[in-house]
């Protein structure tokens, strides 16, 4: 089978050059799609029975903590490809992914914890999907720490692989224990959401802005990775010609 | 289909839970604007010091110095 | 090629356990901060029993994982710094083995003793009687994995000067699980109920950390330590 594309991507300078020409359509995407879900959900949908107008953060909750985690896995399997294949563009790639999921992870946590107070009467209730999202926040955070702890962007990457990996192992037991814990302690727990009951009305723009927030995703996981590219490759003709050119224009 | 709310007034009362729903949506707008941003910010820095550094090395050498450029290690 | 066999996980079991003893007093503090620190619950709390033995089984758990994370960094920073870990990555023994020796002797140093001072401190805290029992259990089984976890960590950041801080950082998520279940063994206990699933619970945990765990030490020791 022809690999050549494969090894071909592990080619920053490729991949800025090629990425170039998809930014202006990812930004229009994302645009787009998430205006179109933002507006029917906040202004189209009908309101909850119980809750009121207040589920409407659903709309930015639900996708927000999707991408949350599942950023973590791409980050770690960037990692992984980085380990197994010495491949420099997906160190950088991990790299560039930890903030972004972080910064998720954060709009989840303040979007539930805000969506909390009228819902629950208080901001942060201690039920098992904030728990396991403020865990899974320490986890962005120590990758992050990790990488700039080191001098060398060799061992940052390497580090910051494995702890991502070890994290991963780590997610599934972590939420698994904590929605244990929680049953402990209140049996009758609301959900958040009840996706599969939810009227399609409602559930549409959900599924609009999960679809937003994905080409979000990548959309910043893209400008993030050439940004680190080029600060790993400053020292390369390449960059130091897009330099020159950019400073000239 | 029509918007659920009666007019533009409603749609940010929300029925007294505009409050939540819209700080709610605009510190996601701003953490997301950030997201994009902060990378684009920071790469336009790495690019001006690495156009500095080539006029550096250039004034060096016209001046007549060694021929090897200074090698800076940053982190 | 059968006969020698020696993985040197217990070659440096003794070695680490020799080491501490000859620094008592070093290897002494984790416990110490454990007894002490329970002071501070009441201090910080109450003096009334009824309230302390409401906290009581959550709060030795808390401190007995604090305690493991101050000592975690000891793990290999010694060894770093003395040179004696090059010399244990360029040995021909799998690397893994002496890892998992080091984090056994980490445990008896460690996590032993403070699962032994457990009772007492469930005295000073008035932890109902139900407790003690399940308490030295989940401890016992517990502080291994904390060990084990812990010393994933303490590979990651061996080479780093803030290494201490960065590593109790790293680790305390992957903490979670293990007290979630280790304060819910003697919480079920106190409730009247059957603690020996959410132990079972932790025994799983110690078998897999002890499969996996010395692997990612490894893996980590051989990329961090040259810096």
């Amino acid at each position: 089978m022809n690999w050549q594309w494969f090894h071909r991507l592990g080619s920053p300078r490729w991949f800025y050059q090629t990425t170039e020409r998809w930014l202006p359509w990812l930004y229009l995407a994302a645009l787009t799609i998430l205006s179109v879900g933002l507006t029917w959900g906040l202004a189209f949908a009908p309101e909850d029975a119980k809750q009121g107008n207040s589920f409407r953060i659903i709309y930015i909750h639900v996708p927000a903590s999707f991408l949350a985690l599942a950023g973590y896995y791409i980050m770690a399997s960037a990692g992984a490809i980085g380990l197994i294949w010495k491949m420099k563009l997906s160190y950088m790639v991990m790299k560039a992914a930890a903030p972004i999921g972080a910064a998720l992870t954060f709009v989840a946590l303040v979007t539930g914890a805000i969506w909390g107070k009228p819902t629950w009467g208080a901001y942060w209730v201690w039920d098992a999907r904030i728990t396991s999202m403020l865990i899974l926040l320490f986890l962005y955070l120590g990758v992050i720490a990790l990488q700039y702890a080191y001098q060398s962007v060799d061992a940052a990457s390497k580090a910051g692989a494995i702890l991502a990996l070890v994290g991963t192992v780590n997610i599934p037991i972590i939420y698994k224990s904590v929605d244990w814990w929680y049953t402990l302690h209140q049996p009758a727990t609301i959900k958040l959401t009840s996706a599969p009951s939810m009227h399609p009305d409602m559930f549409q723009p959900l599924l609009v802005m999960i679809l937003g927030f994905y080409i979000f995703y990548a959309l910043a996981l893209i400008v993030g990775t050439r940004s680190e590219i080029l600060r790993r490759e400053r020292k390369t003709g390449w960059v130091r010609e897009l330099a020159a050119a950019e400073v000239r224009s | 289909m029509t918007m659920y709310f009666n007019s533009v007034a409603d749609l940010l009362a929300m029925d007294g839970h505009g409050v939540y729903v819209w700080s709610a949506v605009a510190i996601t707008l701003i953490v997301m604007a950030w997201v994009l941003v902060a990378p684009l910010i920071s790469r336009r820095q790495l690019l001006r010091d690495v156009a500095r550094d080539i006029q550096r090395e250039s004034q060096r050498q016209s001046a007549g110095s060694t021929s090897k450029t200074k090698n800076e290690e940053k982190p | 090629m059968t006969r020698q066999f020696n993985s040197g996980f217990s070659a440096w079991l003794k070695r680490d356990l020799v080491l501490a003893y000859r620094r008592r007093g070093d290897a002494a503090g984790p416990l110490l901060f454990f007894v002490m620190v329970s002071t501070l619950i009441p201090l910080g709390l109450t003096p009334e029993s009824a309230r302390l033995a409401d906290v009581a089984a959550g709060m030795i758990w808390v401190m007995a994982l604090l305690a493991t994370l101050l000592s975690m960094d000891a793990l290999f920073a010694d060894d770093h710094r003395d040179g004696s870990l090059e010399q244990l990555l360029i040995s021909p023994q799998l690397l893994p083995m002496p890892i998992l020796g080091k984090m056994t002797a980490h445990w008896f140093i460690t996590g032993l003793p403070l699962t032994l001072a457990s009772p007492l401190l469930g005295l000073m805290l008035s932890l109902p009687a139900a407790g003690f029992v399940p308490m030295l259990c989940s401890l016992a089984v517990g502080t291994a994995c904390l060990s084990l976890i812990g010393g994933v960590g303490a590979a990651l950041t061996v080479s780093l000067r803030k290494g201490g801080l960065l590593l109790s950082l790293l680790v305390m998520p992957l903490y979670m699980p293990v007290i979630i279940f280790g304060s819910a063994t003697v919480g079920y206990a106190l409730d009247g109920l059957n603690w020996l699933p959410p132990l079972a619970a932790l025994g799983a945990m110690l078998a897999a950390s002890v499969a996996l765990c010395p692997l990612a030490a490894a893996g980590a020791l051989r990329i961090t330590s040259v810096n």
